[in-house]
């Protein structure tokens, strides 16, 4: 692992280059450039607002405006872009780079190094429009974002009677300083995971398929176009171990917690996430270093 | 660039660029690509078979040496290169290489198709261990020397294969390299460029740089090397000086280039051919200055056409002739012994009557190519000729050339004579007849 970071800093350059060169591609290339990223997660977003919100009508809380639901969608959707995006384009990144790395002699590390890195900038659009969300609300003093919920409105499922959603109030916080360490996290944990993944690729290359729907079950599975609780309650709790066991749930809600509410990320959350993350790289890392030498010839 | 010659210096005095121990490598070859899965994850391996595309090779290089490697295509040349850059780990034995290797495998190898070629150069050079500084410094000769202008700036998928080594080759150069190795590389690309890179590997090779060059090119390997390795299955099968070993390659794909062309040969009513039938041809051949029947010939030397025939009706006036086309297509030469300065005329044929007809070379003119030779035997009574025997591109055959002194489509001899004035009056006349 340690290997690995020294590797990544000695070739920071060459990161460097690929960075800029991965975020030109994403924004030079194309017509509208710099505006895809902007608009890319609004459309996203406005999709799944539409089907969870307005047509399938899953309840966040009667009181919460469908724009204070869309910000708190939204904070899920950007980091999970990011991280999903990631991964499935790391899985990929040694067959996609054989040329380079079969006729070179090639710093591989940097390929899912730069993936991350290029697509945690990308998230710093987004995240911005998150904030800027919460301050309209601030400015237009109606921050009530998640209030009591009517006891009525709560018979879900079932006629289950739901326990009333925390009071909420949207507003910025100091602990916006903790966005770097939740981004450097994230890093970490997609990292390490690219890492794996980027590996076990070139021994079964349907990984790159499998992966594409993995990420999308994954998706359904954290709480990000639909309430926490109601995972927590549905049929009588059966699938509320999914949350415990999804670190992407921890960090999407520390994120929101931050972004959202200008709290600090709950230590139950934030400090499991960053040991799955440290354990991740090291076992993602270690893997792809124990196959190195063999990439060429299995590419 | 004085700092690494100097450095270069001290090297080449006390070690060798490159020493090789009993280097092989085995590639997996699995017949399910999850079994390599299992082999990594479960014990009872392993589920695949070896391939060894190079074995058991032995080289020592020193500094300031050209080696060649020569080979039939899978010899494993290219494997051997790789193992050398240390792109792939040797499965047995251990590198040893000393100074900065640059190397320029295959077309377009190590350039990401997506970056302009600037961006290229920038991520090559950095792949090659420059820093910032060193790389800008270098940039402006860098695209200098590859003439690419414009193109630069274009991502490197939308190049021309010459560009593309245009490019290679002047990134390779311009790191500075104690080691160059080349792949095949100068094959492609125009002559113009060929000459500046043949140039410029003439002066690393006087800064007491070392080359090793793979290539199919005896010529250039002759010209360019002091020592040839020459390779089959991937196994070392003769190292030498250069002008031995190129000899003992050229005979060897002689050999299977005979082998090859009478498996083409030996379909002998597959070629076109048509003519009244009023005489057969029966037999024909190439044979070379031993009068031995071949299918290759090397530039330069003798060679014989021969053809047997068997007229089956009385015949006025046949006329045997010979067509010699390229593999493209163009005619390149046609002769009869009819329209001669001293024309054999035969003025009756009668039925029954046997014979030989011989066409004889003094030296062949051709250069390396593949050839087609055409039959004629027409009826010239007639007002005008009319075919009997007409056997289009009958025989393949194939031209080596060893030396390689000329370049095009033939070998024409020429005769050089320079004559240098001194200042103070002095004339030196030199003169080259072959």
């Amino acid at each position: 692992m340690f290997a690995t970071i020294r590797d990544l800093i000695a070739h920071r350059r060459l990161l460097r280059e690929f960075v800029v060169r991965d975020l030109k591609a994403r924004y030079v290339g194309s017509s509208m450039g710099f505006f895809w990223s902007v608009i890319f997660p609004l459309l996203n977003l406005a999709v799944y607002f539409i089907v969870f919100r307005l047509i399938m009508e899953v309840r966040f809380g009667d009181k919460m405006g469908p724009e204070a639901c869309a910000f708190w969608m939204l904070s899920g959707i950007t980091v999970w872009t990011a991280f999903a995006e990631t991964i499935s384009r790391s899985t990929n990144c040694l067959v996609e780079n054989g040329n380079l790395i079969q006729k070179v002699v090639f710093p591989s590390e940097i390929l899912p190094a730069f993936l991350t890195v290029s697509s945690l900038i990308n998230m710093l659009i987004g995240i911005p429009l998150v904030l800027l969300g919460v301050g309209f609300f601030i400015l237009k003093g109606d921050t009530a974002g998640f209030v009591e919920v009517e006891t009525a409105s709560l018979a879900l499922f079932d006629g289950q009677v739901l326990a009333p959603p925390p009071d909420r109030t949207l507003r910025w916080g100091i602990s916006m300083i903790c966005l770097p360490l939740l981004m450097l996290g994230q890093g970490v944990f997609t990292l390490g995971l690219g890492y794996f993944l980027s590996t076990l690729n070139l021994f079964l290359r349907d990984t790159y398929h499998l992966v594409g729907v993995l990420v999308t079950f994954w998706m359904f599975a954290t709480p990000i176009f639909y309430p926490v609780e109601l995972v927590q309650s549905a049929r009588d709790g059966q699938f509320a171990f999914i949350l415990d066991i999804n670190p992407m749930h921890w960090l999407i809600e520390s994120y929101r917690e931050v972004l959202l509410f200008g709290e600090w990320p709950p230590l139950n959350f934030i400090a499991p996430f960053l040991l799955v993350a440290f354990f991740m790289f090291a076992a993602g890392s270690t893997f792809f270093r124990s196959q190195k030498a063999r990439f060429p010839d299995l590419l | 660039m004085s700092a690494t010659n100097d450095k270069t210096g001290e090297r080449g005095s006390t070690t060798s660029a490159i020493v090789a121990k009993g280097i092989g490598k085995a590639y997996e070859i699995y017949d399910k690509p999850i079994h390599r899965l299992w082999d990594l994850i479960l014990p009872g391996g392993p589920r695949c078979r070896e391939f060894w595309a190079v074995r058991n090779v032995y080289l020592d290089v020193p500094h300031g040496s050209t080696v060649g490697i020569v080979g039939e295509n899978g010899a494993g040349k290219s494997t051997l290169l790789k193992l050398l850059t240390g792109v792939t780990q040797p499965t047995t034995g251990t590198i040893e290489t000393n100074g900065r290797v640059a190397s320029l495998l295959e077309l377009g190898a190590g350039f990401h198709p997506e970056f302009s070629g600037k961006e290229n150069i920038f991520l090559n050079c950095s792949i090659l261990g420059m820093s910032q500084e060193e790389i800008e410094a270098r940039y402006e000769s860098i695209v200098t020397f590859s003439e690419l202008g414009d193109f630069i700036d274009r991502p490197v998928k939308t190049y021309s294969s010459g560009m593309y080594v245009r490019l290679g080759f002047s990134v390779a150069s311009s790191v500075d390299p104690d080691i160059l190795l080349i792949d095949e590389a100068l094959s492609v690309g125009d002559e113009h460029f060929k000459g500046k890179c043949l140039n410029w590997l003439n002066e690393f090779r006087e800064r007491g740089k070392t080359t090793i060059f793979v290539s199919h090119d005896l010529g250039a390997v002759k010209s360019m090397c002091q020592n040839v390795v020459m390779m089959d299955r991937g196994e070392v099968i003769e190292q030498g000086d250069a002008e031995g070993v190129s000899d003992a390659y050229l005979k060897r794909i002689k050999e299977r280039g005979n082998e090859r062309l009478s498996m083409l040969n030996r379909g002998e009513t597959e070629y076109p051919c048509w003519g009244t039938g009023e005489i057969e041809v029966t037999a024909m051949g190439m044979f070379d200055d031993e009068d031995k029947h071949s299918h290759v010939f090397q530039t330069g030397r003798p060679f014989v056409v021969r053809l047997e025939y068997k007229a089956l009706k009385d015949t006025a006036q046949p006329v045997f002739g010979l067509g010699i086309y390229r593999s493209d297509g163009t005619y390149v030469n046609g002769s009869n012994h009819h329209w001669r300065d001293e024309p054999i005329a035969l003025e009756h044929v009668a039925a029954g009557e046997e014979g030989t007809v011989e066409m004889s070379f003094d030296s062949m003119p051709l250069l390396a190519g593949q050839y087609y030779l055409t039959t004629f035997l027409y009826d010239h009574s007639k007002a005008s000729p009319t075919a009997i025997d007409h056997r289009e591109h009958a025989i393949t055959f194939e031209v080596v050339d060893g030396a390689k002194h000329q370049h095009g489509l033939l070998y024409l001899p020429t005769r050089w004579r320079m004559e240098r004035r001194s200042d103070g009056g002095e004339v030196t006349r030199t003169e080259s007849v072959s």
